[in-house]
Parts: structure tokens; sequence; C-alpha cells
């Protein structure tokens, strides 16, 4: 259908040669893909109700008029979820009645021995005579959370103090200096602390210098960080620096934030007011305060601020989606499908508009939080990949029923691959698995390597390119308007792709991205764990997604009678299948680029391998080093392609077996490189 | 199965993230090696004191400033900490900590209850110039930092999503009815209109109940008991008929599938907003309930919840009389 049939056109013919015929092609689909863009941005905003944008504004209003109001109150999802009982006369009855946490009924009448009998003591906090105690389940969490409640109360009670020098008898001042012994393995974050301090205080000269000169050597730093403490800085600027600390509203924030509950609290006041929260939260670091204002280097804010990347993201695939969705019900589709256009330009086209859309949010936002190209940069795979996941979902989804759980389930699983390793920007090289942790670098006035960018979007960039490409797969007449499980769509769509044995280590490498940012979000989700149990399921999961990968293909081509099911056939592919993916798997080492290797987790994950490469004692052993893992693919490959020969159930036991072998050999190479 | 793994999905997903962040600000739990800090200058025994006190921070006493510094540049300590007194009699501290690592966050929240320990022994000693003194703060107990976050954010999530993904269905059922025009079908059957909403209203709604039984179960393996467990699940499913009602309504009324899912997200979203005008936010009558320190008020918002979800019931009924079958 890529031909050109419209009579005149075609004929005309008047710029001889290949590549004018081929320049001339591709304008001609370009100018289709834009029709197709245009006709899905007017039949989009064309046909939004009146009534529907109606209910819509006065929703909105609603949203906002109550938002603003309680905005500065929090939701107020932790009030009064304890009691305490404590009598009125009680020192620690204001305590109580000051916090929103807290309920107070009056004593029990035998004090805390009768609360400690009763059976039913409806307290959770007692308090006699100075004396507190707890009871009941969740007495020990209400006894903790009086605590922190005591310590704000008390902090509330000296920022009414007159004798300001009494009442915050001790200042703090942390400087982060750079060890060099540390160096190679943390990413340099200088300009972390420098942006912290210049949003908290902008006039404070002397905090910026110190900071100016942490990464010096010690006895420079040393002194700069005396003439800072004993000169104008700390006389003049430690009353306002506990002045601000303690009045109401910021202190209590940064208070709350260090307990549970509120935590999430702060994150949805957050996204509303966004920059008092976050500065109150990120704390002055490094201007001398009293000891509550500490709080550990988190970037707290550009993390937020990078969350606010992908919200808009899970709005338009809800419409992207259903407007894939729409051309596959009542075969309306099928007008487009007999057009000129191309299944790829009308994809284009319908992509094209909300590709568009998100571009402009991504740009949008980024202006308005000040972020640099480098973050437009690092959400652009992001909102790749949300549209094509969207897309490949909504094309095998069955009905609308469907599509919303495909689009839950990709928002969700997206939202984590992006967001969860962000946390963690600051402390260890894992997080660049994320494209969001260049845009927290980015905030925080850091420049990745040329590297870590890869490392971070190259799979994103690819895994969409993959989904596309499957998705388009499907986008045909007799795809698109049968109605097959997901499972079987999914192996029509590569099935698509398998053309003959050449197809087949084609595939192979086509698939690495998926299995390289999945082990990579399983590396990152189970980094935190303890090794003993992390590295035995990443070996799994790692195993079990390569194996899929090198057989999934092959399985499609048997059942959709592309092979010839014996097992002469299945060797041959098997083996070109596990050899792709070892030449492809080698050629990908940019893990080491980012310094990956150091931890348990990622070599369990991406083999030994990564781990010794450096071992090439002799040729014998470099030989082994290299062609033991070759042997490995290719056997394992064999085996589960052999069990694909045979339909489901047999593919899938094979699988297991080949899992299992690609298991063992791991762990045993690690067991003896270690 | 689906709709049970993503909030399972979703379950786990915020609590990493809680976990996360309460690693972040209380990494206690994280490990419980001791931290050698350094420890020069004047007046340091106040400080030295509370860090004894303190779990997991040992203090090393140097007399030359080159000496604390040196052994911190080596890695055998992990901060410095610097003591001088102003003419005010404040004591002034200066840390010198290593850049960003887990270790940081460790030490700075060690150091920031060290210190507090120091702040509020000098308040204490300052009482002559103090109006008010600081109450004095209890002993440390060993509580699950994740209580809070188990009743006031996983709970009332856990109870919420079915229902909110029950709405989500129906409007999905119906107006896919619609659109590939099997309602036409159903309605050649013996059955009106009315019966067909119903028979989807009644489906759709009864999962959700279902649903937040199996996660309270699955919660009290887990150790977390709830207090009123039939107060919740009734509440979830007067949460249920009201927003399932309100899913049908919306999808009977709107012109197509994309308007009829945007108007139901926002809708859901604008009544999580507007409900904080309540004198309990809906989470926060489920944290109650959980925790069992409802109130008065807590009742009577249940018993509101419950009217709102019959209300929604009749609400539908007089929708589906108002709407021409043949329009659909």
């Amino acid at each position: 259908m890529s031909e050109d049939h419209r009579p005149g056109e075609g004929d005309r013919g008047d710029r001889p040669g290949a590549l004018g015929r081929r320049a001339r092609g591709v304008l001609e689909s370009a100018s289709r893909t834009a029709r197709v863009a245009r006709w899905e941005v007017s039949r989009t905003t064309g046909t939004v109700d009146r009534k529907t944008l109606f209910v819509l504004a006065v929703v909105a209003i609603a949203v906002a008029t109550v938002g603003l109001s309680v905005a500065d109150e929090g939701l107020g999802l932790e009030d009064e979820i304890y009691v305490v009982g404590v009598d009125e006369d009680d020192p620690y009855y204001d305590v109580a009645a000051a916090s929103d946490q807290f309920r107070t009924v009056p004593l029990h009448e035998d004090g805390l021995d009768g609360v400690y009998g009763a059976d039913d003591p409806n307290v959770d906090v007692v308090i006699e005579d100075g004396q507190i105690g707890y009871v009941g389940g969740n007495g020990e969490a209400a006894y903790d959370a009086f605590r922190d409640a005591i310590d704000r109360y008390n902090e509330g009670l000296m920022a009414q103090e007159e004798d300001e020098a009494a009442a915050y008898p001790v200042l703090v001042e942390i400087d982060y200096q750079d060890r060099s012994f540390e160096g190679a393995i943390e990413p340099s974050s200088d300009g972390d602390s420098d942006t912290a301090d210049g949003d908290d205080t902008p006039d404070d000269p002397d905090g910026g210098s110190d900071d100016g000169e942490a990464a010096d050597t010690q006895e420079e730093d040393g002194d700069g960080t005396e003439a800072g403490a004993d000169g104008d800085g700390t006389e003049n600027d430690s009353p306002g620096a506990t002045d601000s600390s303690g009045d109401g509203d910021g202190d209590e924030r940064e208070s709350e934030s260090s307990d549970a509950g509120s935590d999430s609290d702060g994150d949805a006041t957050g996204l509303e007011e966004t920059p008092s929260v976050a500065d109150s939260s990120d704390g002055a670091v490094s201007v001398p305060g009293s000891p509550s204002t500490l709080s550990p280097p988190f970037p707290f804010r550009s993390l937020v601020l990078a969350f606010l990347f992908v919200v808009p993201m899970n709005f338009v695939i809800q419409a992207y989606g259903s407007t894939i969705m729409d051309e596959r019900i009542n075969r309306r589709g099928e007008l487009l499908l007999v057009s000129p256009a191309s299944s790829r330009e009308i994809v284009a086209g319908k992509t094209v508009p909300y590709l568009g859309a998100l571009v402009a949010i991504v740009v949008a936002i980024t202006v308005a939080i000040d972020g640099g190209p480098l973050s437009v940069a690092a959400t652009l795979p992001v909102a790749l990949l949300f549209l094509a996941a969207t897309f490949s979902g909504a094309m095998f989804a069955r009905s609308f029923k469907e599509l919303t759980f495909v689009t839950v389930a990709i928002s969700v699983g997206l939202t984590t691959y992006a967001f969860i390793p962000a946390i963690f920007t600051d402390v260890t090289p894992i997080a660049l698995i994320s494209p969001l942790t260049l845009v927290v670098m980015d905030l925080q006035g850091e420049t990745p390597t040329l590297g870590a960018y890869l490392v971070s979007t190259g799979p994103a960039y690819l895994t969409a390119a993959v989904l596309f490409l499957l998705g388009i797969g499907t986008y045909r007449e007799e795809d698109m308007f049968a109605q097959k499980p997901v499972p079987s769509k999914v192996v029509d769509a590569i099935a698509v792709r398998v053309r003959g044995k050449r197809s087949v280590p084609v595939l192979s490498v086509v698939f690495l991205p998926f299995v390289f940012a999945a082990q990579l979000l399983a590396v990152a989700l189970l980094f935190a764990a303890p090794p003993f149990a992390a590295v035995p399921i990443i070996l799994v999961v790692a195993a079990v997604l390569e194996e899929v990968a090198k057989s999934i293909h092959v399985y499609a081509g048997f059942s959709r009678a592309r092979f010839e099911p014996t097992l002469g056939v299945a060797a041959v592919l098997g083996t070109l299948s596990g050899g792709a993916f070892f030449v492809a798997e080698k050629a990908t080492q940019i893990v080491q680029l980012v310094g990956l290797q150091e931890f348990e987790g990622a070599v369990a994950a991406f083999g030994p391998e990564t781990a010794a490469p450096a071992v090439a004692d002799g040729p014998f052993v470099f030989a082994g080093i290299v062609l033991a893992p070759l042997v490995l693919h290719v056997v394992t490959a064999v085996v589960s392609v052999a069990g694909a020969t045979r339909g489901r159930t047999s593919y899938a036991v094979a699988l297991a077996v080949a899992t299992a072998v690609h298991v063992g050999y791991n762990l045993g190479v690690i067991l003896l490189v270690a | 199965m689906l709709a049970i793994a993503i909030q399972l999905f979703i379950a786990a997903f915020s609590s990493f993230l809680v976990v996360g962040f309460v690693s972040m600000y209380d990494p206690d739990g994280l490990g419980g090696q001791e931290i050698d800090v350094a420890i020069v200058g004047e007046d340091r025994a106040v400080l030295e004191a509370a860090a004894d006190e303190q779990e997991g921070l040992n203090t090393v006493r140097y007399d030359t400033r080159e000496a604390a510094y040196g052994s911190f540049e080596n890695g055998r300590a992990a901060a410095v900490l610097e003591t001088t007194r102003d003419d005010q009699g404040r004591l002034l501290v200066d840390v010198a900590a290593p850049e960003e690592g887990i270790e940081t966050t460790l030490l700075v929240v060690q150091l920031r209850e060290t210190l507090e320990a120091v702040e509020h022994a000098e308040r204490v000693g300052n009482a002559d110039r103090l109006e008010s003194l600081p109450l004095s703060v209890p002993d440390e107990v060993d509580a699950s930092p994740y209580v809070g976050f188990t009743y006031t954010i996983l709970l009332p999530l856990l109870l919420f999503l079915p229902a909110f993904i029950s709405g989500s269905i129906v409007v999905d059922s119906l107006v896919e009815e619609r659109e590939r025009g099997t309602l036409e079908l159903l309605r050649v059957t013996p059955l009106s209109l009315g019966d067909v909403v119903d028979a989807k209203l009644a489906a759709t709604t009864a999962l959700a109940p279902v649903q937040a039984v199996a996660w309270l179960a699955l919660l009290a393996v887990n150790g977390t008991t709830v207090a009123h467990p039939v107060a919740l699940v009734g509440l979830v499913a007067a949460l249920a008929l009201l927003v399932v009602g309100l899913g049908t309504v919306v999808a009977l009324v709107a012109p197509d599938r994309r308007q009829a899912q945007l108007l139901y997200s926002v809708a859901i979203v604008g009544a999580l907003v507007v409900s904080t005008l309540l004198p309990e936010h809906p989470a926060n009558t489920v944290a109650k309930f959980g925790l069992g320190s409802a109130t008065g008020t807590t009742w009577l918002l249940l018993a509101l919840y419950g009217t709102l979800g019959v209300g929604a019931f009749f609400a539908v009924r007089a929708t589906v009389e108002r709407v021409d079958p043949a329009d659909l």
C-alpha cells in the first residue's frame, strides 16, 4: 500500500532518477501522515460536547476553590487517629491539644494502672503526673508520634522566647566534603549543596563561599568554615535562621515529614504548592541553625518536580489509547486502511498530535521550573515509551475494559520505572537507570556524562521503537477487528515479523532493549534489599527474561506455521538466536561506563562477564571466557526452541529447563570469580 | 485477575515509595552499625555524653584539628564535629560530613538526634533565662515507623481502589455495549434497559466489598489488624455503590467513551478533593475505623456514605427512565 495509486500524480514522472522519486515518495508519505494527524486533531477537539465542557469547568472550579482553601491544612489524613488519656491540668495536655494527630479524653479514674488493667482502654497513650505510658496494639506507634509532637511543641514554645541565645543554645553547620577515596564510586554532585544553598539563603554570602570551598583541600576548607563561623556569618544570620525555623508553618511541615504517614500528605500538597514545601524540606543545610533544621541531603524538591513530568503523560495516554481503540470498534478503521496511506503512516499520523502535545507540555513544565534542555531530552524517551506501550496495548486489547486495565498497568509500571530509581539520584549510580534521574540532576545543576545519558535513555528509546514496531505489525485488517486473547495477539504481532530464518537472529537482537530495560528495573527495585535475597531473585528474573527473548519469536514462528516444527530446524534456529543474542549483548556493555558493576545485583542481572572484563590472562583463558557464554546462550536457546516445536505446554517446560541451566551457569561463574 | 495484579502493583509501588522515604528520614532501620565521629574543640563533654546515649554513634576525641581532619580524610572517622562557645554561651558545632551517600544520610539523622538531646540539656541549663521550660521528651521505644502509613495511606488506598476500578469498569462496559451496538441486542430480549443497567450495577458494585474483604484478610495475615472490619467493608460497599452509580449515569449521558472516561475520572478526582471539606476526609475515616479511634462523627459519616450510595442508585433509576433507549 505504500505505492501511490492516485491517477495523474504517479504517472507524471517529470523528474527522472531513483533519488528524485524516492524524495517525492517521502514527501508524499509525510503529507499523508500530516493529513491523518490533522484529522485526528480536528476530530478530537471538534467532538467534545458542550455539556461535557460545562461539567468539566464546574468540577475544575470546585476543585480549585476547595484546593486553595484547604491547601494550607493538608488533607488531614492523620487527624485524630490516636487517642490520649490525659487530664486538662497536665503539662502534656497542651501537646496533645496542639497536635492534629491526637484526640484527648479524660484520664481513667484509676490513673495509669486503671488503664493498663482495663479490657478495652479506649486510649493509645496515657499520661499521669509526667509519666507517659501506652497500651494496645497501636500504643507504640502512638507513643512514638507523641514524642514527635512534644518536640514540635517545644519548638513552638522556644520560638516565643525573648532570649534567642538561651532558647537556641546549639547551632549546627554542616559542610559536605568530597573525600577522595570515595570519589570513584560516587557521582560528582558538588552542585547539589550549592543549589540548595542558593535557594534557601540567597542573601548569605558566607554560606555560599563555604560551600564553594567544600571541594578544596581540608586545610583550606577548615579555614573557610572557621571564618564563616567566627565572622559576621553566625552573629547576624542566626536570629534569622532560628526565626524562620521556629515559627509555624515551615517548621511544622519539616518535622512532620520526618515521620511515616504524613509523607504522602506532604507529597499531595506538594503537587499544588511545590515551592514552599520543597523549600522547607530541603532545609538550610549549611547555614548555622538549631539541630532540628538538620535534614539529610535529599533531592526532595527536584524529585517532586521530576514527578511533574510524568503526571500529564498518564492523562494523555488515556486519550491516545481511546483513539486507537476507537478505530478497532465496528471496523471504523477500515476506511483509513483502504486509503492510500500505509499503516505506518496512519499510526504516525495518529501519534504525532499526542507526541506533540506531550512535548509541548514537557517544554512548558521545563520553562516553569527552570529546567534546561537536558530535562526535555531526558523526558522525551519517557513520553515515547508511554505512547508506544499504550499503542501496542490498544492494539492488543479486546475491549475498552481491557484497555483500561492495560493503560493503568502501563501508567503504574512506567511511573515505577521512571520514578523509583530517581529517588536514589544522589545515592548510587544505579539511579541512572531512569531518565528522570537526568532531570533531577539537571535541576540540581549537574551535568551527566554522555555515557550516563545513553544508559538512561537508550533502553527507553529502543523499547519504544520495538513496541511501535510490534503494534504496527497488527495494524491490519485480520488482527485489528478480530477478537483474540491478548497473548495470542502478542504472538501474532511477533509472528508478523518472522519471515524466514534470517529474521530470527535479527529479532533476538531487537528484543535486547526489552531485556535490558527489564533487568535494569529489576536491579533498581531490588537494590535496597539485602543481597542474599536480591541476588537470587535477580538471577532468576534475568535468566527468564533472556530465555524468553531468545525463544518467543521462534515459538511465534512455529505456532503460526512459519517454520517446519522439526528438531533439526529447532537446532538451527536456536543456534542462530542464541548466537545473535550473545553478540548483541557483548556489544551493549555500556553498563560499564557508569560503574554499574559495583553492585552484586547488577552482576547477577547482566551476567558475570561484565564483572571480570580484565581476566584475559592468556589466549586460552580469554577464549574460554568469551566462548563459555556463547555456548550457554546457544544451548539454552536450542532447548527452549526445541520445546516450542510441540506447542505451548512443552514450550513452557523447556523454557523452565533453559532458565534453570542459565541460572546454574551464572551462579557457578559468580561463585568461581568470587 | 489483572485488576488484582494492578492493585497489588500500586500498593507495592506506594509502599516502596514510603519505605524509601522513611528510610531516607529515619535510616536507623537500614543498618545498626556504629558510626565513628571525630570530636575536637572546647566544651565537648556535653556532646560526648549525648552521643553515648545515642545508639550507633561513637565519639573519638582529638586534641588538634589537624588530627581530627586527618582521620576524616583517611576514612577512620565518618565526620568531624568541631565545637566552640560564643560569648552568648551558645554551643557552635561545625560538622564536616562526606558528600552524599547512604552513610551520610544515616549520619545526619544520628547527629540530629544527638544534637537535639544536647540542645535540650542546654536549654534546661538556661532555665533562668527562659520564660517556659521545654517539656522533657520521654525515652524512645522500638516502634514501627510504618504504622501511620499503613493505616492512613495504604489501608484507604487498598479499600478505595476496588471501588474506583468498579466504577471505571461499569463506564467501559456500558459505553462499549452502546458503541458496538450490542445494547440493541440486549433490548430485544425480554429485559428492559433498567434491568440491564441494574444487573451491571449490581455485578460491579459487589466486586468491591469482596476485594476489600480479601485485602483485610491479607493485611491481617501480615500482622495489620483492623479494629472495625465490618464497618470498613460496609464503607467500601457504600462508596462502591456511590461511585458505580456515578459511573453508570456518566456512561448513559456522555456521548462517547473518551468523554465518559474523562468525566468519570475528573469527577472522582474532584470528589476526592472536595471531600476534604467534610469533617473527616474519607481516608481519615478509614484510618480511624482501622485504628479503633472512631468517634461519633466517623459513624455518622459512614451513615452519610450509605445514604449517598442509595441516593446514587435512585439517581441511576431516574436517569434510565429519562433516557430514551433508542437514542443510545
